[in-house]
């Protein structure tokens, strides 16, 4: 193969461009470090939106429910930081795309809420479903901020992919506060609207995310 | 093409702001990073501008580079996504200028070699999705798992995207 070479003027300005402004910069953090801050984050605020509405689900739920529920929780957020985290760093390991955690994260809890829960009533679904939903989503806009402010520094190579991911990680603080807080427990009303916030928070964060890259090509 | 442990020290004396370090980066990576271009059908004017973009980009993002991470995938996802956003926004433009008096400027066709046998041209036959594998674990000497680190995709995706375009390659050769 006949290699193309490259214009030595424009290797030239390339290199006169980049000195120009060669001032010396800090790495991001590991990516251990920022897993470890964003599960502080989704902790901090799933646990102050249950403190804000009452800890009446949690005191409602058996132990054996409670330990199949919350570390199922706590393994997917871990999941959702750590693509989060990696989604904003160029050439980093990308084991699923984050549509995938997001349709494991749904399943998952689903099965999961199936399993314990089997009162399947339906009487006020809808307004009652429509106030949880508004809550999880209510709690889950400051971890989504605070996940932002955690990994804005990065760079992403997928606005909506990295949107996805956050939008995932700040639905699932949602979700664990609406768990912890809410002691209606109805499988239809658990599984459609208190996992319904995850799936949502993750859509506004793919849209937010192919806007901003939008905004950004209209450049 | 330096060793990848010297890549590495290079990109941290960058981050570091070293000049030397600078020429010696752009000198090393833009020859394979221009071809990675230039396969993708851009015409020699395109690839001149989507390389200068890059190292644009690249500077602008070095902080996030992690020291002790593998250097090529971290330029290629950049450079992927570089040749990406100028794919869409050539579109953009082009849709709403609908120039049709103009035909395309040619694609930058590299010299057949001395035994008339023109690389270059067969490579086109695959798709964007495996020509893109086959140059960067060709042409940028990268393993599998570097080339699934900047495609954002699995190392088993890569595989079978190189074992595809290779059969593809084997039956017109």
């Amino acid at each position: 193969m006949t290699p193309e070479p490259v214009n030595p003027v424009l290797l030239e300005r390339i290199d006169a461009s980049l000195r120009r402004d060669l001032r010396p910069v800090r790495p991001r953090a590991s990516t251990g470090v920022q897993v470890a801050v964003l599960l502080a984050i989704y902790a901090a605020v799933a646990l102050a939106g249950a403190r804000y509405f009452g800890y009446y689900g949690w005191r409602r739920l058996s132990t054996g429910a409670a330990g199949l529920i919350f570390p199922a929780l706590g393994g997917l957020a871990l999941l959702a930081a750590a693509a989060s985290a990696n989604a904003m760093t160029p050439g980093s390991k990308r084991p699923a795309h984050p549509a995938v955690l997001l349709g494991v994260v749904c399943a998952l809890m689903v099965a999961i809420f199936a399993v314990l829960f089997g009162d399947h009533r339906t009487d006020r679904f809808v307004p009652q479903g429509v106030s949880c939903l508004r809550a999880g989503l209510m709690w889950a806009l400051p971890a989504a901020a605070g996940t932002w402010l955690v990994l804005r520094r990065g760079f992403a190579v997928d606005g909506g992919a990295a949107g996805m991911a956050m939008g995932t990680l700040a639905g699932l603080a949602g979700l664990t506060m609406l768990e912890l807080h809410c002691p209606n427990f109805r499988l239809p009303h658990i599984a459609v609207w208190h996992t319904a916030a995850v799936p949502v928070s993750a859509l506004a964060g793919y849209f937010l995310g192919s806007k901003r890259k939008a905004a950004e090509l209209m450049q | 093409m330096p060793r990848h442990e010297e890549l590495e020290l290079l990109m941290v004396r960058y981050q570091n702001g070293d000049a030397s370090a600078v020429t010696e980066l752009v000198e090393t990576l833009s020859p394979p990073l221009y071809r990675f271009f230039t396969s993708q059908f851009v015409s020699r004017r395109f690839a001149d501008d989507l390389l200068q973009e890059t190292w644009l980009k690249i500077h602008e993002v070095r902080h996030t580079y992690r020291p002790g991470e593998p250097v090529l995938p971290w330029i290629y996802a950049i450079a992927r996504h570089t040749r990406v956003d100028h794919y869409r926004r050539t579109r953009r433009v082009e849709d709403r200028e609908q120039q049709v008096e103009q035909l395309p400027e040619a694609a930058a066709t590299a010299a057949p070699d001395s035994r008339g046998f023109d690389l270059e041209a067969v490579l086109r036959q695959l798709p964007e999705s495996q020509r893109e594998v086959v140059v960067m674990l060709k042409v940028a000497d990268m393993s599998l798992e570097e080339v699934a680190r900047a495609t954002s995709s699995s190392v088993g995706s890569v595989k079978q995207k190189a074992h595809r375009a290779y059969e593809k390659l084997r039956g017109l050769l």
